[in-house]
């Protein structure tokens, strides 16, 4: 796999930024950043719970990246992805695109999460406001 | 046992995230016969035991020892499954 594809799964919401470093030449970095929601299907949420296969979902990840990257002619993608409960307002995901010019990565952060919504193995469970949270980890 | 008979295996398949919760449980037992059960098989089994997964079954890819299978693929009866549907990431 390629070191400009990386992939990291953290258990709980993630950090305030980005750390991903750019590569000589990105005219353009574009940063996604995915926050719970307050709610969802008119419903007050208090937090979803993702949950990953390991390692199947980090390997599903590394590929989509690289082909994306390929793709769309992009320096690199870095993905950053919660697991576990994370709370309305925090960060569950983030995709940071590097590339030489703006729509590139743009195109190309579009593509990756499409794709990653539809076919990777990653599910996510809202937690409504006033049910008990079942026991079970994320 | 005859040669020719498949051996009847029960074979866990890990259920996640909302098929999980639909199901109330974390897997679902099948039976299959080694060395002749189909994927695409498979999944009809899942949907014959856990009547909560019907809906989403047609939408949802069985995944051997960690990677996703074609339809025809045969099952040995040994594999890790996993129902993958439902995902949602981001």
């Amino acid at each position: 796999m390629s070191a400009a594809v990386t992939v990291r799964l953290f258990e709980g919401p993630l950090a305030a930024s980005s750390t991903a470093e750019a590569p000589p030449g990105a005219g353009a970095v574009w940063v996604f950043e995915g926050r719970v929601r307050p709610e969802e299907d008119g419903r007050s949420l208090t937090a979803l719970r993702y949950e990953a296969y390991p390692p199947m979902t980090t390997r599903q990840l590394e590929a989509l990246a690289e082909e994306v990257r390929l793709a769309h002619g992009v320096f690199a993608l870095h993905v950053e992805h919660s697991t576990a409960r994370v709370p309305v307002g925090e960060v569950s995901f983030r995709l940071t695109v590097h590339s030489a010019h703006r729509k590139a990565g743009l195109a190309a952060a579009d593509a990756f999460i499409d794709r990653m919504k539809r076919d990777v193995a990653l599910w996510k469970t809202p937690l409504f406001a006033g049910e008990a949270e079942a026991a079970r980890g994320g | 046992m005859d040669a020719a008979t498949p051996e009847t295996k029960r074979v866990e398949v890990l259920l996640f995230g909302p098929q999980a919760e639909l199901a109330g449980v974390r897997s679902v037992g099948i039976d299959i016969a080694a060395g002749r059960t189909t994927c695409a098989e498979a999944l009809s089994l899942v949907a014959e035991r856990c009547a909560a997964l019907r809906p989403s079954i047609a939408s949802s890819r069985l995944a051997v020892d960690h990677a996703f299978a074609d339809g025809c693929a045969v099952l040995r009866g040994d594999e890790e499954l996993a129902l993958i549907g439902m995902v949602g990431g981001g």
